[in-house]
């Protein structure tokens, strides 16, 4: 069995929750016994909704981003057809093929990777479920501007879901849009920006039409979330130094990389977007203890995500980089 | 029981790429050679026999010296040489070679190389038996070849343990304009792999979400027979992803050039454009069906130039119809159009829809 060092290839954060949010989650584990108790998941959801800007009746929780984004698709495809960007998060990719009446994607393409709005636009003139993460994984690129959204969520035939799950690094969210337009949901998670990947904490602040469908939705999660979740909450700073931390060596990494003449693209999140010349350099760095993500299934041969670590992470990753590409080049230009 | 596996090197593969040559067809070998070009197929084939996992399961036939046995004797291979070389090899060798191992029996057979190679491995065996192709050429464009010499191993362990097939494109790619900076490239013919997607690690993003290529043409091939209109005259594309339509539709189809298809039945067959138009003087809708060109995307003017710019003028853009596999589409950037006619492939520019499975589309720029 392979023995994994360095994880770099699930856009984790590398640093741990602060104390007190582990003691909270140790607490939770002395009432494992026991389902979760309604009166801490409605103070998840009061913490959640001051959060986020909301109304606590907007707040929906389940256990992750990726199981509620199951959930919309399951309940709102069955009449509409499914509209994605591709590439998307993969995980509501596979449930939209699964449950989609009709799923069409409109393809991101370097180098830019934009979303063309009137292409957008054009494709939403029947009834339609248009999912769009934003920033979007894995290209890490903003696709979205309010102009969009409103242009998009005025015809109420539309429901439109925004997958926020990076939405503290990028800054950007419409999650006040929610108020004046039930066909808008905004998905969120604490897996990522709150160090609590192991907790699987998801939220969806949905607007009217969703929270009707959603009314009956009632999900137990499990003790230890709740309480660790709640008290990160309470105390949000320690997260946003952590952000700080991570934008920094986002950009010191991007830099560096540029410097190596590596081609890298910009971002807005904790990953990093690399087109590499080095064939199935995803297998060379799992072979040395090293996970990065492949993209060749999802965007073309070549392209690779790489969440950013701690610094001596990056930079170890960054070293044999290098080590790689210096052995490629001895091989392929003698 | 050991698994009879053929192995051909092309020595001269991928060396015209570091001098800038762009390949080394004919008469660019001896050229690379004189810019001080070295052999990059040696560390290649290494690599690849390195990463085979069972190789206790395989008698390994290859050809002599370096087209074969010299990196296959370092490894722990039941090995047996077949054929005779001179001191320069050609591309006659590695046919010569691919017949005599066919007629030996071989049920699988390697070969390291580029474009150049995979189309003389095709004109040796066809789909005879199935092919892994180790990628070393200057030009590999032909979706045939593995992503990696790592990845043609992990095909060679998938076939001794047990897979199914799919056709993969082998391209003709003109040297000479490539040297030029232009892509002219046309369909070759189709080699046989095994169906294997790529080895991805693990965790929750990491698996594909496309089936197998073989599923997936019927599933786009069911989805297009599905939609088809009783009084539409359908122009179907040369390639296998198209073939998967007649098939559906348990008809015969030029696999290379471009057959029509009327309320369920053959109306012309390996069509030019005369015949093509004369079909339009009998029947007023039309729609064509094509496929792109792996690893370029062209749409049309590669491989079906049948489609002339006055074929495409009277079908219109929007009576198009462009279908594909995920994993053809993953690998392409843009989709291409070079019709040699601006205009036309202005008219083509822009986003449009290509099914890539059942109810299942894409939009994707028509460029470049």
């Amino acid at each position: 069995m392979l023995k994994v060092t360095i994880k770099l290839n699930m856009n984790e954060l590398p640093y741990l929750p602060p104390k007190k949010v582990i003691a909270a989650a140790e607490k939770g584990l002395l009432e494992l016994n026991r389902y979760a108790n309604p009166a801490d998941l409605e103070l998840l959801r009061e913490l959640l909704a001051e959060y986020s800007g909301v109304n606590k009746e907007n707040i929906i929780l389940g256990p992750g981003s990726d199981l509620l984004l199951r959930e919309i698709v399951q309940i709102f495809s069955k009449k509409r057809k499914i509209v994605m960007p591709s590439p998307s998060f993969l995980p509501t990719v596979r449930s939209a093929k699964q449950f989609a009446n009709k799923l069409v994607s409109i393809r991101l393409s370097p180098p830019d990777f934009k979303l063309h709005h009137e292409i957008l636009i054009d494709e939403v003139k029947e009834p339609t479920l248009l999912i769009i993460d934003n920033p979007n994984n894995p290209t890490g690129k903003v696709l979205l501007d309010r102009k969009t959204v409103e242009s998009i969520v005025k015809d109420e035939d539309v429901l439109l879901v925004i997958d926020e799950a990076y939405y503290e690094f990028s800054g950007i969210t419409f999650a006040d849009m929610v108020k004046d337009y039930p066909n808008l949901a905004i998905t969120r998670s604490m897996d990522k920006a709150f160090s609590l990947a192991g907790a699987r904490i998801g939220y969806i602040i949905v607007g009217n039409t969703f929270l009707k469908e959603f009314s009956s939705f009632y999900t137990y999660l499990p003790q230890s979330s709740l309480y660790a979740a709640s008290e990160a909450l309470k105390n949000p700073t320690y997260m946003r130094k952590n952000i700080e931390k991570i934008i920094k060596e986002r950009e010191r990494v991007l830099r560096k990389l540029c410097e190596l003449k590596v081609k890298v693209y910009r971002t807005s999140t904790n990953f990093l977007l690399i087109k590499t010349e080095i064939p199935d350099i995803t297998g060379m760095f799992r072979d040395i203890g090293i996970l990065i993500l492949d993209l060749s299934n999802q965007i073309s041969p070549g392209f690779i995500r790489v969440t950013i670590g701690k610094p001596e992470e990056n930079d170890m990753f960054l070293k044999e980089y290098m080590n790689f590409s210096d052995l490629f080049k001895q091989n392929y230009e003698k | 029981m050991k698994k009879r596996i053929g192995l051909i090197v092309n020595p001269v593969a991928g060396m015209g790429g570091s001098v800038g040559l762009k390949g080394t067809d004919g008469e660019m070998f001896k050229k690379s050679l004189e810019l001080g070009a070295n052999p990059v197929t040696p560390a290649r084939t290494k690599n690849f026999l390195t990463h085979i996992k069972n190789k206790q399961e395989i008698i390994m036939y290859t050809a002599p010296g370096k087209m074969g046995e010299e990196y296959v004797k370092s490894f722990d291979i039941q090995l047996e040489t077949i054929g005779a070389i001179d001191e320069e090899t050609t591309a006659e060798d590695s046919k010569k070679i691919a017949r005599e191992m066919l007629n030996d029996g071989v049920k699988l057979l390697i070969f390291v190389g580029g474009d150049g190679t995979a189309r003389d491995i095709y004109d040796a065996v066809d789909s005879k038996i199935p092919v892994i192709a180790v990628p070393s050429g200057v030009k590999v464009f032909s979706s045939v070849f593995a992503v990696s010499a790592r990845a043609a191993a992990e095909l060679v362990d998938a076939f001794i343990e047990g897979t199914d097939f799919t056709e993969e494109e082998v391209l003709d790619i003109d040297e000479s304009a490539f040297r030029e900076g232009k892509l002219a490239s046309r369909l070759y013919g189709y080699l046989l792999v095994p169906n294997v997607r790529k080895f991805l690690q693990a965790g929750k993003e990491a698996s594909s979400t496309s089936s197998s290529s073989i599923e997936n043409k019927k599933e786009v091939a069911q989805y297009i027979v599905e939609s088809m209109d009783h009084d539409i005259l359908y122009l179907l594309g040369p390639g296998t992803t198209v073939k998967a339509v007649t098939d559906e539709l348990k008809l015969h189809k030029t696999l290379l050039g471009i057959d029509a298809i009327f309320d369920g039945e053959l109306v012309g067959t390996d069509l030019n454009e005369r015949g093509i138009l004369e079909l339009f003087k009998k029947y007023k809708k039309k729609r064509i069906i094509v496929t792109p060109l792996g690893g370029n995307g062209f749409i049309f003017g590669r491989g079906n130039k049948q489609f002339t710019p006055e074929v495409i003028k009277k079908t219109g853009k929007e009576n198009i119809t462009v279908i594909g596999t995920k994993d053809k589409l993953n690998s392409l950037d843009c989709l291409r159009a070079d019709t040699d006619n601006f205009k036309v492939d202005k008219l083509l520019f822009g986003y449009i829809k290509v099914i890539i499975g059942y109810k299942e589309e894409m939009l994707m720029e028509v460029q470049c």
